[in-house]
This record gives C-alpha cells, structure tokens and sequence, in this order.
C-alpha cells in the first residue's frame, strides 16, 4: 500500500461557523493505481489533493505514507517526505518564467543533492523521452500551452517519484494535447508503475483511469 | 544550487530592468551623499587635531562684563605671554601669534610675497609643525632669522640648500634662513609660509606694553602634571596686578582642541559654533541613508507578491525553506552590492565638485580599513534588512496558499509604506522650504541699499614706500585724469578694522559701553566713497587745514550720541579732540547680515593702511587702471601694483551663504530625487498589480480620469499630510536660522504655500504619469492573461 488516508477532517473557520472542507474522508492507495478524482466544482478536490501532496495540513485524520504517519511528522521531515516521493503537475504549468525548459527541469534535481554530471544525464534523458530536445533553451512564455504542460509533466517525473499528483493538468489545453498527456499517464502508470492521482471534470479522461473517486461537499461518495 | 539562484537573481534583475535601475540607482544616491558627508565630518573632527601636545594646548581669552552680559573673545594684550611665563611655573611653554600678515621676500631681484607671523620661539614646542632643517629649539631664537616653508624655500632658492641664506624683507631688513618647515597639513587653522621671531616686532619698536590693546592670540601649554581645573582658577585673575584699566577682567583657558569645532560664546558659556553645522549635517546625512534604505526595502517588498508564485513552486518541488531564505537574502545582497559599487563611482566622480562646493580638500582613502568595513557593513545590513520581508515573509507560507494567489498582493498602501512616505516628504517639504528662504534672505540682502557707491570704486593696500609718496601719488592720479577722488584710510570701506568704547563727548551717560566703529579718513571721503551727507560737508584738507581733526558721524552715531546740533561739537578719541563737521547717512560698513552701528569717521590725524581711489567714470576701467598701475609702480618700484574692485570685495561676503544655498539646493534635490523614486516605484507597482481591477472597471465604463484619479488619491492623500507636518516645522526651524542674522527677512506664509504646491506637482507628476499609463492600457490585454 502506498498511502492511506483514515478520517481525514479539514475546516476553516469563518466568522464563528466551522466550514469543512473536508469530511471523513477515508482512502487507500496502493501502487501502481490510477485513480480520478471527480466531483462539482467547490468540492473539495483540489484540497484533498493538496492534503496528498503534503502542500497543506489538515486538522483530523490519519494519513499514512509507506511506512511513515505524517500527521505525526515534522514540517522538515514530511518535505524531505514528498521532496523524495510525489511530483506535482498543475493546471497552469507553475513553471518559472525566468528559467529556461532545461533549467526547469533540473530545479527538483537540484534540491535533492544530485551531481552535476548526474543531472545533465537525467536533464537529456528526460528531453528525449518528451520529444522537446528542441525546446530546450527557450522560456517558458515561449512555449504553447501544450508544450507548457509537457514541462510540467516531465518536471515532475524527473526525480523518479513513486506518486504524480495532478491538479486538472489538461485544464487549459485543447482536446487533441489533452489525448497526448492523457496518453502519457496511462503509458507512465502502465509501463512504469507510476501511480496517478488526477482530478478530473471530464468523464473521458476519468475513463483512463483504474478507479474514480467521487466528492461532494468535501465528503466522498 | 547558488549558480541557480545567481541566475534567477540576474535574470530578475534584467527583466524589471528599470525597476532595478530605479533600485540601484536610488539607494546608491543615498549611499553617495552619506558617503560625502561622513566625509566631510571626518574631516572636521580631526581638524588641527593632530598636535602631540593637544591636551595640554590653550588659548588664553578674556570674559568682561559689557552691558550687563559676559563677553568672550580671544585677542590679549601683547605683554600677557610674558607675564604668564614669568608668574606661573605650571605653564610650560607660551607663544603670542601676531596674525596674518603679508611681507615681500628679496631674495637676487627675485620678489615674492609671502603670507606668514611673528611668534615667540615657544610656538614650535607648542605646536606639532615638523622642521625639515633646523632645531625647534634655536631656530626662532635670532632676531633675524626667519622659519620657512618647504615651499616657499623652494620658490625662493629652487633646489638650493636655503639654510643660511639672507632674504630682504618688506624692502628693509636683512633675515638669515634658519629653518625649514614641512608644508602645513590641509587641515589645520594655521596658514602661514613664514615664521619670524618676537625679538624682529620689539627691534622696530612695535611691541608694547598697553594692556588695554588686545591685539594678539596667546597661546598656553601646561606642564604634563597640571590640572586644568586648578589652573584655570588661579590664571584667573592675572589682569588684576598689570592692567590698570579693567583689572577685573577675567583671563581664561580655553582649551585648544575645542576652538575650532565649538568657540562660540553667550554671556561666558560655550554654546557651539562649527559643531552645530557638522550635528545638522550628520542628521541629515542619517536621514538621506534612513530614506534610501526604507525606499529600497520598500520596492523590494513591493515587488515579493510577484515573487510568490516562484516560491510556491520552488516548495512544491521540494525547495527547503531555508534554502528560499538565503536565496532573497543573498538577491537582496547582491542588489545593495552592485548599489555600492554604483556609489563608490559617483564619490570618486562628484569629490571634486563636492570640494569646491564646501571649501575643503576630501579625499576617499581606499587604503583604510575601516572604510572598508563600514561600506561592507552598510551592504550587509541595507542587504539583509531589505531582503529580510520576502525571504522570512514569503517562505513561511504554504505553498497551496500561495500557488492559489490568496497572497496578499499590494494593492493598497500598507501602513509601514504610508510612513515612510509621509516622512520622505515631511523631509522634502523641509528642505524646499530651507532653499526658498535662503535664497529670498540673499537676494534681499544682496540688493541691500548699502549707502555708498561701489561701482568703479578700488582699494590698494599700502605698501612700501606708497606711505612717504602719497602726495606726489594724488597729484599724478588726479592730474592724469584716471580718478576723480582719492581717499585713504585704514581700512577698506568693506571691513571694519578698529572700534573703541572709550570716546567721549559731551553728555555721555556714564555707564555707556557701546562699541562705536573707527574710521580714518585723510580727505574727501564722502566725494570718493559716494557717501550721502545729510548735514555739514566733507573733509577737505586744501581748503580747511584744521580737517585734520575733523570728525564726520552716521546717523546711528548721531542718534547714540544724541547731539541737537551736532556740528562743531567735540568728540575725544585716543587723545585728540576730534571737530563734528558733516553727518553722512548710515552705509553697510562690515557685513551686510547685520544692522548698521554707530560710526565715526577721523580725519586726517589717524593713522592709515589703505587708499580708496574713485576711477574716472568718462574713461574705460583698463586705460583707467593702467594709468594708476603705472603711477603706482613709478612711485614704489619694489612692490606689484595690489588692488581689489570694493563689488567685488562686497560680493566675497555672501560667499558663505551661497554655499550654504548651493548645499541645500543640492540636498533637496537629492531628497525629492530619492522620495520621487521610490514614490515612482510604489506606484507603478501598484498600478501593476490593479491591472485587472483597472481592465475590468474599464470594460464597465470607468473613464481614463476616473481611474487615474483612482489612483493617485491614496499618494496625493499621503502628501498632503507631509504638508501638514512639515509647515510649523520648517517655518520654526528658518526662523532660527534667520535670527542668526540683524539684517533678514520676514518669512511670509506664501513661501510655505510655494514649498507644498511644488512638492505636491511633483508628487503628483510622478504618481499619474504612472495611473494614467496604467488606465489607458487595453483591458482585453490585461484580462486574458491568467
Ligand atoms: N482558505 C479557505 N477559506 C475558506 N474556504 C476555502 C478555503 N480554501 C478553500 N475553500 C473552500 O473549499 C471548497 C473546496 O475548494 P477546492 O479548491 O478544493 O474545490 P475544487 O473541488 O478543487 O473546485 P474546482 O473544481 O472549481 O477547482 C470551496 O468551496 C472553497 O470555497
Ligand atoms: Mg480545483
């Protein structure tokens, strides 16, 4: 099993009224699974995922990782945490305007300590495997947003990451660079045994998955 | 990873490439004149601080009770030194210093004019003046043999060895080179080429023993193991043995390191002097460094929302946050280093003009340590305190926060900036304000009606034989037709040389001690000068010989004495019943800053240093000067033809005090500069990070004025508080400073009016250049991003 979620709350409170974001949310997630998340907007999705990612807290609940409880982990171990294990896609790329494809794609390397030569290696081998060699020294506002995603993407594979947690990655693309990323997943998880966790509004790239998770309200049904 | 950060970093910078510049630019300006400043202070405070003996050198004043207060001044009767060798064992050496004087060197038909003094062989144990060649002990001990500089020695023999060698002096005495100073340092009060010995001044039967001349500075050193306290009590009453005439005046020791940062003196206490210039200068100095650190702080922080996004990534990707703080702080570093390398270029640029502007020779020692570590302290600190908001601020939130955009961005003005920009202005106000009233307080001043006539008017001091000549010289002048009027006196009509509190007349009140001014006068004064009589005549020796104990009074004079009729009347001075004969209308006498005294003007009986001659006003100024020049060169062939224009003289007055101008001109312009900047930087981020806000509200309708008035509200809110603040302030401030002066203006509302409409034009000009810019942008532009 990769990560188990039991009991997860999560609320903000607003003027005097607890507001749940989240509620009672149990899952389990073993490897090599590629699970959808769907469900109206305002319901929750992109914070369960925030939750998964590490990137927020949450205020009940146990969550475990492998072997490891993060709701009992410090700030400093659970990044080392994610930092070793889950890689991020997001709907508006993220990518840093003021570096270029390639320095894009070795900012996670460098922040876990690899060599230079190293991450040269995995830079290059990571530009072939996205058919973007050619793009390699532009920026980002040079690229379309099609391009701008496979970035996105391959930046977070760069590091080898057990779990990709997808916010709506093809949220801003056409229906044909949809299919291509879409494709790629599937291809990752079934021949890599990457597991994938996306948050989905369209029923098609739901049905590339292995299983749907369905919210409303901030609960699961 | 650092290489990484660099390139962010340099690639930010050349992204904003004009906000950078802004940055850099405005914070190096700032660096630039505290740089000068600390300077300049630096310079003042080791001023003629560099003698061995500092501690135990005084000059020796007198404290006298006149009209009810307690003067202070530092010129002693020229029998004191001895007296306080002879009667106190504690002090262990004492020089008189006779004042600048000027002498002609003969040396093999070469003439040369050479400023120096007369001192007593002391002076050079007091004072630490290095001699090249010579022993402190004896060079000074021979009547005639003369200390000089290394400069002048090389003027006078170039390369020859100068010791031993004779020089004529004034055209008259024979001196043997004793000695050979080092060139005085730059920073010492001291100016002098040549030093003469005491014994010179008593063989020509120019020493006295009047203790009521006080006409020379006497310097004092005590013995290594005499306390000041101690010794100050017992000096005290020195006078009261030898000076007949006011016994009860108080000798005083004042301590020599303090008489040139502080000697002035209210009623017997210090109260300041150069000191207040250099405090005033050094707050202002913290205030430009405060302004320009805040100003960049406060565009690095203005521009942290657009940062966040790049956090937020960075620690979704797993940057830890430390690393995120070094990074800002290390950017912010970098900035403030490139800003110092920036200011070290504009000192070394702006130095000279810096020099010529206060008069004094700074220099930017490279080689010292402690610059050095005080600019790499000012880097790192300006670095880390600007840097500190984003890294510490920014780091800490979490990542989904600021991804989202829920991060505060700047779009209203946070209280910390609203501060600072109040105070930035509050400043600016201030310091236009100080320029328009200074200003006004010179030009009223310089059209001062000054009461004689300066146009075509020269001065020659007397020198040589013009003495023994002048009759000849007047018939020449006047025969040639190159001056209509000649005077002479002793003193130019721009100086005033002489004054007493002694003269008597009929119906003086007994306990007058008022200074009444002195001015001889041999012939035709009021005619040459121009003067305007308002009873009587002028002194005409052809026509009335008795002139010679004439007497002409100012109005003041006239009002003081308070005569009905004033001619005829008789007023004793110096032993000579002097005849009232003309009343002439007050004329600016000494300085034009202060109200006219009481003056009267001897005639011919006095004595006289100075010919003023009223050139002919039908020929041109050259032909007119070379006809006197030759006259003046036939008669006294030893010594060039001197003169000074009296404009001219009269215009060296407000040097000063166009310094003072040029200086608060320059500062305010550096202020607004540096308030503008950041004010300029402020807005346009501002308006930056309302662009959607602005589309939208154009797609609704807003008009380009509405949004520009949009956004300069908030600022132009934000100036006219400065305005508020900075009124009474300044208006109370110059009004101290114009108390400085007798002769000033009265500061009318209307200039506090003119300071606050131009501070808030600018303010304004640089505010909506930006709103505007921002409300004409496209909205469809703005809203389809993101
Ligand atoms: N800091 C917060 N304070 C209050 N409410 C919040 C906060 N963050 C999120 N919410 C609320 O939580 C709910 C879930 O938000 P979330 O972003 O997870 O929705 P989503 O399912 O991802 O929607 P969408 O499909 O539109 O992206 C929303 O109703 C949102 O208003
Ligand atoms: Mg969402």
């Amino acid at each position: 099993m990769l990560l188990q979620l039991n009991n997860i709350f999560k609320w903000v409170n607003s003027g005097g009224q607890r507001i749940f974001l989240l509620k009672d949310i149990n899952l389990e997630v073993e490897e090599g699974e590629f699970i959808s998340v769907m469900g109206p907007s305002g319901s929750g999705k992109s914070t369960l995922l925030n939750v998964i990612g590490m990137l927020d807290g949450f205020d009940e609940g146990e969550y475990h990782f492998l072997d490891e409880s993060v709701h009992n982990l410090k700030e400093k171990h659970r990044s080392n945490l994610y930092k070793e294990y889950i890689g991020f896609v997001f709907q508006s790329y993220h990518l840093l305007d003021e570096l270029t494809v390639k320095e894009n794609l070795e900012m996670p390397l460098l922040y876990k300590k690899y060599k230079g030569a190293e991450r040269k290696a995995m830079v290059a081998d990571m530009l072939d495997r996205f058919n973007i060699v050619g793009k390699k020294d532009l920026f980002p506002t040079q690229l379309s947003g099609g391009q701008q995603q496979l970035v996105g993407v391959a930046r977070a594979l760069i590091a080898n990451p057990k779990l990709i947690l997808a916010d709506e990655p093809t949220g801003n693309l056409n229906s044909q660079q949809s299919e291509e990323i879409m494709a790629l997943f599937k291809k990752l998880n079934e021949e890599d045994g990457v597991t994938i966790i996306q948050v989905t509004h369209s029923e098609k790239n739901a049905a590339y998955g292995s299983r749907i998770v369905n919210l409303l309200d901030g609960r699961k049904v | 990873m650092i290489k990484n950060h660099l390139k962010i970093a340099w690639r930010n910078l050349l992204r904003n490439k004009a906000f950078s510049l802004l940055n850099v630019f405005g914070l190096s300006a700032g660096l630039a004149v505290t740089t000068l400043i600390i300077l300049w202070i630096n310079f003042e405070l080791e001023y003629d601080r560099f003698h061995d003996k500092i501690d135990r050198i005084y000059e020796v004043n007198n404290q006298h009770q006149i009209n009810g207060e307690l003067w202070t001044w530092n010129s002693t009767p020229k029998p004191m030194a001895p007296v306080i060798k002879e009667d106190y064992p504690e002090v262990e050496s004492v020089s008189r210093f006779f004042g600048d004087i000027e002498f002609l060197f003969t040396h093999n038909n070469k003439n040369l004019k050479a400023k120096g003094t007369i001192v007593d062989p002391d002076f050079l144990n007091i004072f630490s003046f290095p001699l090249l060649q010579g022993e402190v002990e004896n060079v000074l001990n021979e009547i005639n043999g003369v200390v000089i500089t290394e400069t002048l020695a090389h003027k006078m023999f170039n390369d020859k060895n100068p010791i031993g060698k004779t020089i004529k002096i004034d055209n008259s005495d024979i001196f043997k080179i004793t000695g050979v100073l080092k060139d005085l340092p730059l920073n010492t009060k001291f100016d002098f080429e040549f030093l003469i010995p005491w014994s010179y001044l008593k063989k020509k039967g120019h020493d006295d023993e009047n203790w009521s001349n006080n006409s020379v500075t006497t310097y004092v050193m005590l013995g290594a193991n005499t306390s000041y306290a101690g010794f100050s009590k017992k000096i005290k009453a020195l006078r009261k043995n030898y000076d007949k005439s006011s016994p009860e005046m108080v000798t005083y020791l004042y301590p020599y390191a303090r008489t040139y940062l502080y000697s002035k003196f209210e009623n017997g206490k210090e109260v300041g002097g150069r000191i207040d210039y250099i405090q005033l200068f050094a707050c202002i100095a913290g205030i430009i460094l405060l302004i320009a650190c805040i100003n960049f702080m406060n565009l690095s922080t203005a521009r942290s929302a657009k940062r966040a996004k790049e956090v937020g990534i960075k620690k979704a990707i797993g940057a830890p946050k430390k690393i995120l703080i070094m990074q800002f702080l290390g950017e912010s570093i970098l900035l403030t280093s490139i800003a110092a390398v920036l200011t070290l270029g504009i000192v070394s640029l702006v130095l000279p003009y810096f020099n010529a502007l206060i008069n004094r020779p700074l220099s930017l020692n490279l080689t010292n340590v402690w610059f050095w570590l005080s600019a790499a302290g000012t880097v790192i600190l300006t670095g880390v305190l600007a840097g500190s908001y984003p890294a510490f601020y920014l780091s800490a939130f979490r990542p989904s926060k600021v991804l989202k955009g829920t991060i505060q961005k700047v779009n209203t003005l946070v209280a910390p900036r609203k501060i600072l920009v109040v105070l930035q202005f509050t400043i600016a106000i201030i310091l236009i304000t100080a320029t328009l009233i200074i200003s006004q307080q010179l030009n009223n001043t310089q059209n001062r009606q000054l009461g004689y006539v300066k146009d075509n008017l020269i001065y020659s001091l007397m020198e040589g034989d013009t003495e023994k000549k002048y009759n000849i010289i007047v018939e020449e002048l006047l025969g040639q037709g190159a001056v209509s009027s000649i005077t002479k006196t002793n003193s130019p009509v721009t100086e005033s040389w002489s004054n007493s509190w002694d003269m008597e007349w009929v119906g003086k009140q007994e306990d007058d001690q008022t200074l009444i001014l002195r001015m001889h006068a041999d012939n035709a004064v009021v005619e040459t000068m121009g003067l305007e009589l308002v009873q009587g005549r002028d002194i005409n020796l052809n026509k009335y010989p008795s002139d010679s104990t004439a007497v002409i009074l100012n109005i003041s004079a006239l009002e003081h004495m308070g005569f009905e009729d004033p001619i005829g009347q008789v007023i004793k001075d110096n032993g000579t019943d002097w005849h009232v004969i003309g009343v002439v209308k007050d004329f600016v006498f000494n300085s034009p800053f202060q109200k006219i005294e009481p003056l009267i003007i001897e005639g011919a009986k006095g004595w006289f240093n100075v010919i003023h001659m009223k050139l002919n006003d039908a020929n041109t100024t050259s032909e007119n000067l070379k006809v006197v020049e030759r006259v003046f060169e036939k008669h006294n062939p030893v010594y060039p033809f001197n003169f000074e224009f009296v404009d001219s003289a009269y215009a060296n007055k407000f040097n000063d005090n166009k310094r003072t101008k040029k200086l608060t001109v320059l500062f305010t312009i550096l202020t607004i500069l540096i308030s503008c900047l950041g004010l300029f930087g402020l807005a346009s981020y501002m308006a930056e990070n309302r662009i959607k806000e602005i589309g939208i509200r154009k797609v609704l309708g807003a008009s380009v004025n509405t949004i520009t008035t949009l956004l300069s509200k908030d600022f132009l809110k934000l100036v006219l508080i400065s305005v508020l603040i900075a009124t009474p302030i300044s208006s109370y401030c110059m009004n101290k400073w114009l108390e400085s002066f007798e002769y000033r203006i009265t500061v009318s509302w209307l200039t506090f009016v003119q300071a606050g409409l131009l501070t808030i034009s600018i303010a304004f000009v640089t505010v909506s250049s930006q709103a505007i810019r921002a409300a004409r942008s496209n909205p469809i532009k703005s809203l389809t991003t993101e």
